[in-house]
């Protein structure tokens, strides 16, 4: 039932949003592309996740944004664990302009998917490897961040994947700032299945930034990974109990 | 240059670059899954193995075959094998 009711209320809540949006929307498909992807990605796509959440996740959970990286920070790399399909939507807590990097299928969406490419969003199955560093550099040169979950897939439960370490090589090649990201309480809202179980709340925190003068030093970037995992695993294991004892 | 020394070397590379603890380093380990190195890691082992071991390694087709600690200890004892000169210059 719950599944039933938190479906609808989404869809309500995107249908909403994009009659309200409808004309700005229109207008910015016909910009040249630079400019559309950035209006897309700092009005339309911002909005749609913050819509998704008030509107469409909120009736049915607590949700808490922590910031604790501060105010004016430099664009970057969010790095964050990933525990469920809503994670892609509480992106929008950030605030900030973002690129998600996506594992091929949810590019194909049919309504997520084609605002997904109109933002710039970045498919890593389509990308060469030896294109990401002249792309990361020009997003990051425009302000834009770019998120990443490099579990690579949902864990579907409180367990933390290993990770992937391109996107470390690529901070440490560039000297990109990194902030670890937790997810926390969302691990079955909704499962693996898509099914929505009733939960205590998500806390989505921003923890402070790793500057490259701190990684410099790093032996690798599989250390790195290694750190930043390690980093977000112990915060997300004191975000569950918080959760827990609620 | 013995086995235990080949040894010994390999493991102070994971110990360096990858701050893996040297306990934990036994040869049926599985590189990918208890290591937890990812297709993108390996280039730093292979960088490491051959600043080491000042062996050519990066185009050696058996690389790909590499699952387990065994095997990467397998291989860079046939590479010196194959190159004695090798031993001269590590025993130097």
């Amino acid at each position: 039932m719950l599944t039933i009711l938190v479906f609808i209320s989404m869809a309500i809540s995107i249908a909403l949003y994009s009659a309200v949006v409808l004309i700005p929307y229109l207008c910015i498909l016909f910009l040249p592309k630079d400019l559309r992807e950035h209006c897309m990605r700092s009005f339309i796509v911002l909005n749609l996740g913050r819509a998704v959440i008030h509107l469409g996740l909120r009736p049915f959970i607590r949700i808490d944004y922590r910031d604790e990286a501060g105010t004016n920070t430099p664009p970057g790399i969010y790095v964050c664990n990933h525990r469920a399909g809503t994670d892609a939507f509480l992106m929008a807590l950030f605030g900030v302009e973002a690129v998600q990097i996506v594992n091929g299928w949810p590019m194909k969406l049919p309504f997520f998917g084609y605002n997904a490419r109109l933002a710039g969003y970045l498919d890593s199955t389509k990308i060469p490897l030896e294109e990401y560093p002249k792309l990361f550099k020009s997003l990051i040169d425009n302000n834009v961040n770019v998120i990443a979950f490099p579990e690579g897939t949902r864990s579907g439960s409180r367990n933390m994947n290993s990770f992937h370490s391109g996107i470390f090589r690529l901070a440490m090649e560039l000297g990109i700032p990194v902030y670890p990201c937790c997810i926390a309480g969302n691990e079955r809202f909704p499962d693996r299945s898509f099914h929505f179980h009733k939960s205590k709340g998500i806390i989505v925190k921003r923890l402070p930034p790793i500057m490259p003068e701190t990684y410099r030093n790093f032996p690798s970037a599989f250390v790195f990974k290694k750190r930043v995992h390690d980093m977000i695993q112990q915060e997300n294991q004191r975000l569950d109990a918080e959760l827990d004892s609620r | 240059m013995n086995r235990d020394k080949i040894i010994q070397l390999i493991n102070k590379i994971f110990v360096d670059k990858f701050e893996l603890d040297s306990q934990d380093l036994t040869p049926e380990k599985k590189i990918f899954e208890d290591l937890e190195l990812d297709s993108l890691d390996i280039v730093d082992l292979i960088t490491g193995l051959q600043h080491t071991f000042q062996i050519p390694l990066r185009d050696n087709k058996d690389l790909l075959q590499i699952r387990t600690l065994q095997d990467v200890y397998d291989l860079v004892e046939k590479i010196i094998a194959e190159h004695p000169e090798v031993i001269e210059k590590l025993e130097k």
